[in-house]
């Protein structure tokens, strides 16, 4: 009995394997499985880490012996319970929940990063600059999130959600974006519903706004059940995960509390845990399939000082990391290049020297989820940013 | 449509209309708010200045001997979560009776401005155990008597107070070569030095460079706060020794002290990029998000006159033609909606004090979702649910701001999908709670004072429901814009 099962699941496993490589093309419509598959369905979450993340704490470059002078109670080795990644880099361990997906090649991280933010160190101007994608964050008054999704072909990938209590600066626009928080719950009647779009009918602000509610309270029902909601961290990734598990296809949400100033062991390691909870609760609420064609990109307004502060934690500033996670990653590398760590490698003495450009980044994850073209990435989406198909960045 | 001037004045620069409460007619009338309010003593902390100063003390100490205790072996978790438990209280006391100090002065234009001052100040009672107790008393002795005085004294009694020093990090900082940090370790920390150029007086951008923030972080080193009286005081062993340039001029030349720090604080007041800074969040905060130059211009040109005189730049601008001009305006902040709201039912300090007394203390209540089913019941049963849980769930807790540069100020910041939301179930629940015997269309011209338009008028008139009637007035676009 056994083993006629094998010979069997074996025979259709190679039938299948014969038929999408012969079709491909022709094939996806047929089953649900290859349906899940159509490039469509791709998905892409951001995940903004407000108040400054420290790189240098995230992904130790504990090859480089710089590190240990210049942060002597921050800096890990191996033996404190540093992660190796790769022979120079290591991971903080109270990130280690992250290592299975780095393990399944699901999770890579771009060190001495940054946007083109430089010299004011202002955690607000940073995070207009990050979510505007702009140079100075003036120029622009829409997030680069929210003009991308105008620019994706296929319309069906354009819904997004910002999961939040007001609509966050890098969602924010012209293309229509839902705002929804994990414990929005809106319970109308019907006829209440009508007379408040008539309420709204000469203002456009709370006519969308009500309509959005509407919108959003029904696919969020469907997620609850009409179970607790919560506003933790594994609450508002299962709210993400789930939106995006239907037919939202964009979600981003923030992480607050990066700006470690004071001790920062203990307020950097419970904000690690809080990052590693997002992106593992985004995989679970997604399931395999979804997960398999997701890209998350957690990011921030810039990196902190290279040396620890007199109260054992980091002041603003340049250069650090951001991290990709999920299937449709090409993980297992630390990627940029490294700029070193002494003295005159330092960004105005200070700070980590950024080597790249964070809209690179978010260009190329842009370009292999959505198709979205290297001339709109470009023109439209972070103007003036290079990139184009031989980008680093791209999944080999 | 028809816009009064007394019904701009109370919408705009106060907390809206109350039945029973004359509304300013006039400029004039507008400044005495000011004066008096800042006269006036306010309901928190709820147990008055000395009287918080006294607690504060008692329960750090109570505290400062169990964790000396608990280092000898000894611990007393009672202890700890009794007293974690008493300072919660108080906050949680002093919270509501914020928003019933803006619900029951009749100084709107004051309260206003106290709390545009909060917000421009911010400090958060999240950051530390102290700090729950302390907040509440940073806004009262520092900020509310200096509101109708100069700017400089404003900034100097901000700066120096010791919330101020213990949420921006500063009671931590050491002059990197001061003899303190020769001898325990520890230096400097830019944190305050930082906001104090960039959001406290001159301006992110304004001209300012890495160098003197670090400067100012420098010249502050010294202050420390005394951690049995928490008073601020100056200590030299912690101060970094020497002379620093801040922005082209030096100071501690005769040696460090105290003085160092008072001549920095009113330099930065009297730079003309911090008159352009405070003005222009004024107009933005007050009028438009796109603030008219010349109304600047107006407001600097009093600012230069007056040396930095808060009753005439808030003259100038209210003085502006385009003070009082029609327009549609900016969405209310969470804050203001509720406090609105409560205006609108007419409700006394007492009978704010009824609704929300014996609805206060439990943890349990904390976390409860704001029951939008939940009817009258008994009197305060909703109290809780009508202010802070309504104020956390619209993301505007009272004293907790998301970062030092506070809370969201542009037009549309507060108005989304989820924010809507939970006005609408904050609108339903205060009808059923406070309103039942209330008809809508005079609750509506109670609550707008010819502010609505021939369209909400309509559509209230013909409510499903009295209940979905005077939510309606609550959410409508008009009671939530000014």
């Amino acid at each position: 009995m056994a083993k006629s099962e094998t010979s069997d699941s074996l025979f259709l496993s190679r039938r299948g394997f014969l038929a999408s490589a012969c079709c491909a093309a022709a094939l996806p419509v047929l089953t649900p499985v290859s349906f899940a598959a159509m490039p469509g369905d791709n998905r892409f979450v951001t995940i903004i880490l407000r108040g400054a993340m420290d790189g240098l704490d995230l992904v130790q470059p504990y090859g480089d012996p710089q590190l240990g002078i210049l942060r002597p109670t921050l800096a890990l080795s191996l033996k404190d319970g540093l992660i190796d990644l790769d022979g120079y880099f290591g991971l903080n361990p109270a990130a280690a929940s992250l290592m299975p997906l780095w393990q399944a090649g699901e999770l890579s991280f771009v060190h001495a990063t940054s946007t083109p933010y430089r010299d004011q160190r202002s955690h607000f101007d940073g995070q207009d600059i990050l979510e505007t994608g702009s140079m100075d964050g003036k120029a622009l008054r829409s997030g680069w999130l929210n003009r991308a999704l105008a620019l994706i072909p296929r319309s069906a990938s354009r819904r997004a959600i910002d999961i939040n209590t007001s609509m966050e600066l890098i969602l924010a626009g012209p293309s229509e974006a839902d705002v929804w928080s994990t414990q929005s719950n809106f319970a109308l009647a019907p006829d209440e519903l009508r007379f408040l779009e008539r309420l709204y009918a000469g203002d456009a602000g709370f006519e969308r706004a009500l309509s959005e509610a509407v919108r959003t309270d029904l696919a969020a029902d469907g997620i609850y059940n009409g179970g607790k909601r919560g506003a933790a961290i594994a609450d508002m990734a299962r709210l993400a995960g789930g939106l995006l598990r239907q037919d939202y296809r964009v979600a981003s949400f923030s992480l607050n509390g990066w700006d470690t100033h004071v001790n920062q062991k203990t307020q950097f390691g419970q904000m690690a845990g809080d990052l590693s909870t997002a992106i593992a609760g985004l995989k679970e609420a997604l399931g395999p399939e979804a997960w398999s064609r997701t890209v998350v990109l957690a990011m921030t307004e810039f990196g902190r000082t290279a040396r620890q502060n007199g109260t054992g934690g980091t002041d603003h500033g340049t250069g650090g990391v951001a991290i990709l996670a999920g299937g449709a990653v090409a993980g297992g590398r630390v990627l940029g290049r490294w700029p070193g760590l002494a003295e005159d490698q330092l960004f105005e003495n200070r700070d980590l020297m950024p080597t790249s450009d964070l809209r690179e980044l978010a260009a190329a994850m842009l370009y292999q989820q959505f198709d979205i073209t290297p001339g709109n990435l470009t023109g439209k989406v972070f103007p003036g940013v290079s990139f184009d198909k031989t980008s680093i960045y791209l999944k080999a | 449509m028809v816009f009064s001037f007394s019904t701009i004045a109370a919408r705009r620069y106060g907390y809206g209309l109350k039945p029973g409460e004359e509304p300013a007619a006039d400029v004039e009338a507008l400044m005495a708010q000011v004066q008096r309010g800042a006269k006036a003593k306010p309901r928190f902390p709820v147990e008055g200045v000395a009287g918080r100063r006294e607690t504060l003390g008692r329960l750090v100490s109570v505290r400062a001997v169990e964790a000396k205790a608990a280092k000898d072996g000894r611990p007393n978790p009672d202890l700890r979560r009794e007293t974690q438990r008493d300072a919660d209280r108080l906050l949680t006391h002093d919270a509501m009776a914020r928003i019933n100090q803006a619900v029951s002065s009749e100084n709107g234009f004051y309260e206003r401005l106290a709390s545009f001052w909060l917000d421009h100040f911010s400090v958060s009672a999240r950051k530390s155990y102290e700090m729950r107790m302390m907040v509440p008393l940073y806004e009262t002795e520092a900020l509310r008597p200096r509101l109708a005085g100069s700017f400089s004294d404003l900034l100097q009694a901000a700066i120096l107070h010791p919330a101020m020093l213990i949420y921006l990090d500063q009671n931590r900082s050491l002059g990197p070569q001061s003899p303190a940090a020769a001898k325990n370790g520890g230096g400097l920390n830019e944190n305050l030095g930082r906001e104090l150029l960039e959001l406290h007086t001159m301006g992110v951008g304004s001209g300012y460079s890495q160098a003197d923030v670090q400067a100012a972080a420098l010249i502050l080193t010294g202050l420390a706060v005394d951690d049995r009286s928490f008073e601020v005081a100056y200590r030299p062993q912690r101060a970094e020794p020497g002379t620093q340039e801040l922005l082209g001029k030096i100071y501690g030349q005769g040696g460090r002290s105290a003085g160092d720090q008072l001549d920095m604080l009113s330099d930065l007041a009297a730079r003309p990029e911090t008159a352009r800074h405070i003005c222009t969040k004024l107009v933005r905060h007050f009028v438009s998000d796109t603030p008219p130059p010349e109304m600047i211009d107006t407001m600097l040109a009093a600012w230069a006159e007056s040396s930095g005189n808060l009753p005439a730049v808030y003259r100038a601008m209210l003085e502006h033609p385009r003070a009082f001009a029609e327009e549609e305006g900016k969405v209310i902040p969470p804050f203001d909606y509720v406090v609105c709201g409560f205006r609108a039912f007419g409700l006394t300090g007492a009978e704010m004090d009824a609704l929300l007394k014996g609805d206060e203390d439990t943890k349990e209540e904390m976390a409860k979702p704001l029951p939008v089913k939940a009817q009258g019941g008994r009197p305060g049963a909703n109290g809780r649910a009508l202010t802070l849980e309504a104020l956390r769930r619209m993301g505007q807790p009272v004293w907790q701001p998301p970062s030092p540069a506070g809370f969201p100020d542009a037009a549309d910041a507060w108005l989304s999908a989820s924010q809507l939301t939970e006005r609408i179930g904050w609108a339903r629940l205060a009808a059923r709670t406070l309103g039942p015997e209330l008809q809508p269309i005079e609750f509506l011209d109670r609550a707008l004072g010819g502010a609505e338009s021939d369209n909400t008028r309509l559509v209230v008139s013909q409510a499903p429901s009295k209940i979905h009637g005077l939510t309606m007035v609550l959410v409508s676009p008009e009671f939530n814009r000014r």
